[in-house]
């Protein structure tokens, strides 16, 4: 079974003091790190792997910095990385990156394609359902549990509610990753060095059949006019007293709003 | 069984262990955990394969708190075979609790294993009235003081780095720190089984190091103090001296530059930290400190010196549940209150968040407290 993952590098905001600068955030003293559902889309593709057998592709568009994200694929255990960049492709919107991405793999050989079902920096969840149309094949989100079976995909996938349900489909497919799926192994750093003497195939627009105008801003349905800053608002009680006191008022808050 | 082309009974001359069971016998935690490092020391001799290490879940409950090295009559290591066989877990990437995961993984990703941002190291800094100079900043000092993450970040020992500004500024040592440029030194890193990682920091803090012309360093903490000590210089050229603090007060104390004139009126024991005690036979140094402070009783423990009670806190303890049953900082909590201690008294910051933990759980909370070294002489100023 070969199978494709398509990760994503992305900044890690968690404890950051978010600084606007124009249509972006500063990133300079952000650190960065793969994508956390893209990490569970890999394992579940290693994983399957060892089940069946096959190769893996990791790839990602972005710049050289995406390298990062694609060799810790290669140290998870897939075969090969590919890179797609041109400057041109910054500024695109996620329906640009999904064509990106079809216009590589549609050249490629595979029977499944996974992705995490949502980027922690966007969070908009296009790639894989946009991915999947533009290649002519079925997709499921939001997919928390795989299973492989005669050609078939067997998906749970998570709903509103506490929902689950089960579907059936083809193969290939696109499948986005929920967190919780597996428990992604650790990536050592002896790992990570000695996958980064696997080369990375680099592919330009050209080599994919885009031009300049089929990506970025121009090539994209949206695009970014202004970013800011949520204005806070003032809904936090901060309960007072000794613990057992406080304790026992946030249990009768909770009670109250029908958590416990 | 092999690491890294080398078989584990080259490595750790293994051929030489006998058997006797003293590393057993010694371990902090083989009364609750299946641990047994004598066991331990015959698979890694003898089996061919290094699966077997894929089921031992218990690899996970050894503090690395060094009583089997000290203990064996061969002069082998055998906490350093732990750490190696977790090593195998690292690189295989599976049987590694989440916990761990976490720690190596904010560790690569923020220079800390306490998942905080680096831009925050010096926030302990923040409304702190004394002034410290920041290398990184442009100047320039004799001494770094090497602060460590847990000082960095935690709440509770944020206030013993504190402590270590109001004592080294009121005795006028010219020192500086590297502010947000600070790393973690990787001594938890190693003893985690991460080699790579530790290698990593090794190579990177060499560099920061030799580009600020740091030719002396005290750190606050035993780990970071074993692992600039005895670990770097296996990795590459260390130009720097290094001291722990209490190695440095004692000079301190002896040339009469730290006045201490505020009575205590306390009873006192102090608790040896593993990686100033067992790892590096400093005993000595800390009393001495101790008793240096006026209206101070000083008490000791049964179980002080090398031998010592681990708390429990070292080899990635910090963020790994460990054996269930009962800590043994419980235990030694307890047996501070059986001397009539009132204050134990740490020089280590997982000793103090470890032996803090155990106060409460023991039920002294109100009649024992916690303080690290650096406090007590910071209260006596």
């Amino acid at each position: 079974m070969d199978i494709i993952v398509c990760v994503k590098r992305v900044p890690d905001t968690s404890e950051a003091d978010v600084v606007i600068t124009g249509k972006d955030i500063k990133k300079d003293d952000l650190p960065f790190e793969i994508n956390e559902w893209d990490n569970y889309a890999v394992e579940e593709a290693v994983q399957l792997k060892e089940k069946f057998g096959g190769t893996i592709t990791v790839i990602s568009v972005g710049d050289e910095d995406a390298n990062e994200v694609i060799r810790r694929g290669l140290a998870m255990g897939a075969d090969e990385g590919v890179r797609i960049y041109d400057p041109a492709i910054e500024g695109s919107d996620g329906v640009t990156i999904a064509k990106i991405l079809a216009a590589a793999i549609k050249n490629m050989k595979y029977d499944l394609i996974l992705t995490g079902a949502q980027a922690g920096d966007l969070g908009e969840g296009i790639v894989p359902v946009a991915l999947a149309e533009m290649l002519g094949i079925p997709h499921a989100t939001l997919v928390t549990g795989l299973e492989i079976q005669d050609g078939k995909a067997k998906v749970k996938r998570e709903l509103e509610g506490g929902l689950m349900e089960v579907l059936e489909i083809d193969l290939p497919a696109v499948i986005g990753i929920q967190t919780g799926i597996n428990e992604p192994r650790y990536v050592s750093i002896m790992g990570i060095r000695k996958a980064s003497k696997k080369e990375i195939k680099l592919l330009g627009l050209g080599d994919i059949g885009l031009t300049p105008e089929d990506v970025g801003e121009a090539g994209s349905l949206t695009v970014l006019e202004e970013l800011s800053v949520p204005p806070v608002t003032k809904v936090a009680e901060i309960i007072e007293g000794d613990p057992a006191e406080a304790a026992s008022k946030l249990a009768e808050i909770l009670k109250e709003q029908g958590v416990l | 069984m092999e690491i890294g082309g080398e078989t584990f009974a080259q490595k750790f001359d293994l051929f030489t262990c006998m058997q006797c069971g003293k590393c057993t016998g010694g371990c902090t935690v083989s009364l609750k955990s299946p641990l047994n490092v004598r066991r331990m020391m015959r698979e890694a001799l003898i089996r061919e394969s290094s699966d077997v290490v894929l089921t031992m879940k218990e690899l996970w409950d050894c503090t690395t708190c060094g009583t089997c090295t000290s203990r064996c009559p061969r002069g082998l290591d055998p906490a350093e075979v732990i750490i190696a066989m977790r090593g195998i877990l690292i690189e295989e990437g599976r049987g590694v609790p989440k916990t761990i995961m976490e720690a190596l993984e904010s560790t690569v990703k923020n220079g800390n294993p306490w998942g905080r941002s680096r831009m925050k190291r010096t926030e302990w800094l923040q409304d702190f009235d004394q002034e410290v100079k920041d290398l990184t900043d442009g100047k320039s000092a004799e001494l770094l003081a090497f602060i460590g993450c847990t000082p960095s970040y935690d709440p509770r020992v944020q206030e013993v780095a504190r402590a270590f500004v109001r004592v080294f500024n009121a005795a006028g040592v010219d020192y500086g720190i590297l502010g947000t440029e600070e790393s973690c030194c990787g001594s938890e890193m190693h003893a985690m089984g991460e080699e790579g990682l530790f290698e990593m920091l090794v190579e990177e803090n060499l560099e920061l190091f030799n580009e600020f012309e740091i030719t002396k360093m005290v750190t606050i903490s035993p780990h970071c103090y074993n692992a600039f000590s005895n670990k770097y210089s296996e990795y590459g050229d260390v130009n720097f001296e290094v001291k722990h603090y209490t190695q440095f007060l004692v000079d301190l104390i002896d040339e009469d530059r730290l006045k201490l004139t505020k009575e205590l009126g306390k009873v006192v024991t102090y608790h040896d930290p593993c990686y100033l005690g067992k790892h590096n036979s400093i005993f000595d140094e800390p009393r001495k400190v101790l008793e240096a402070i006026p209206g101070i009783t000083f008490v000791e423990m049964d179980r002080s010196r090398e031998r010592s009670l681990c708390c429990e806190g070292g080899g990635g303890m910090m963020w790994n549940e460990g054996a269930e049953g009962e800590r043994t900082a419980v235990v030694r909590v307890r047996d501070a209150a059986e001397q009539g201690a009132e204050i134990i008294a740490v020089a280590c910051p997982f000793c103090m968040l470890t032996l803090e933990d155990a106060v409460k759980t023991a039920g002294y909370e109100g009649q024992i407290e916690v303080k690290d070294i650096l406090e007590l002489l910071s209260e006596s100023l």
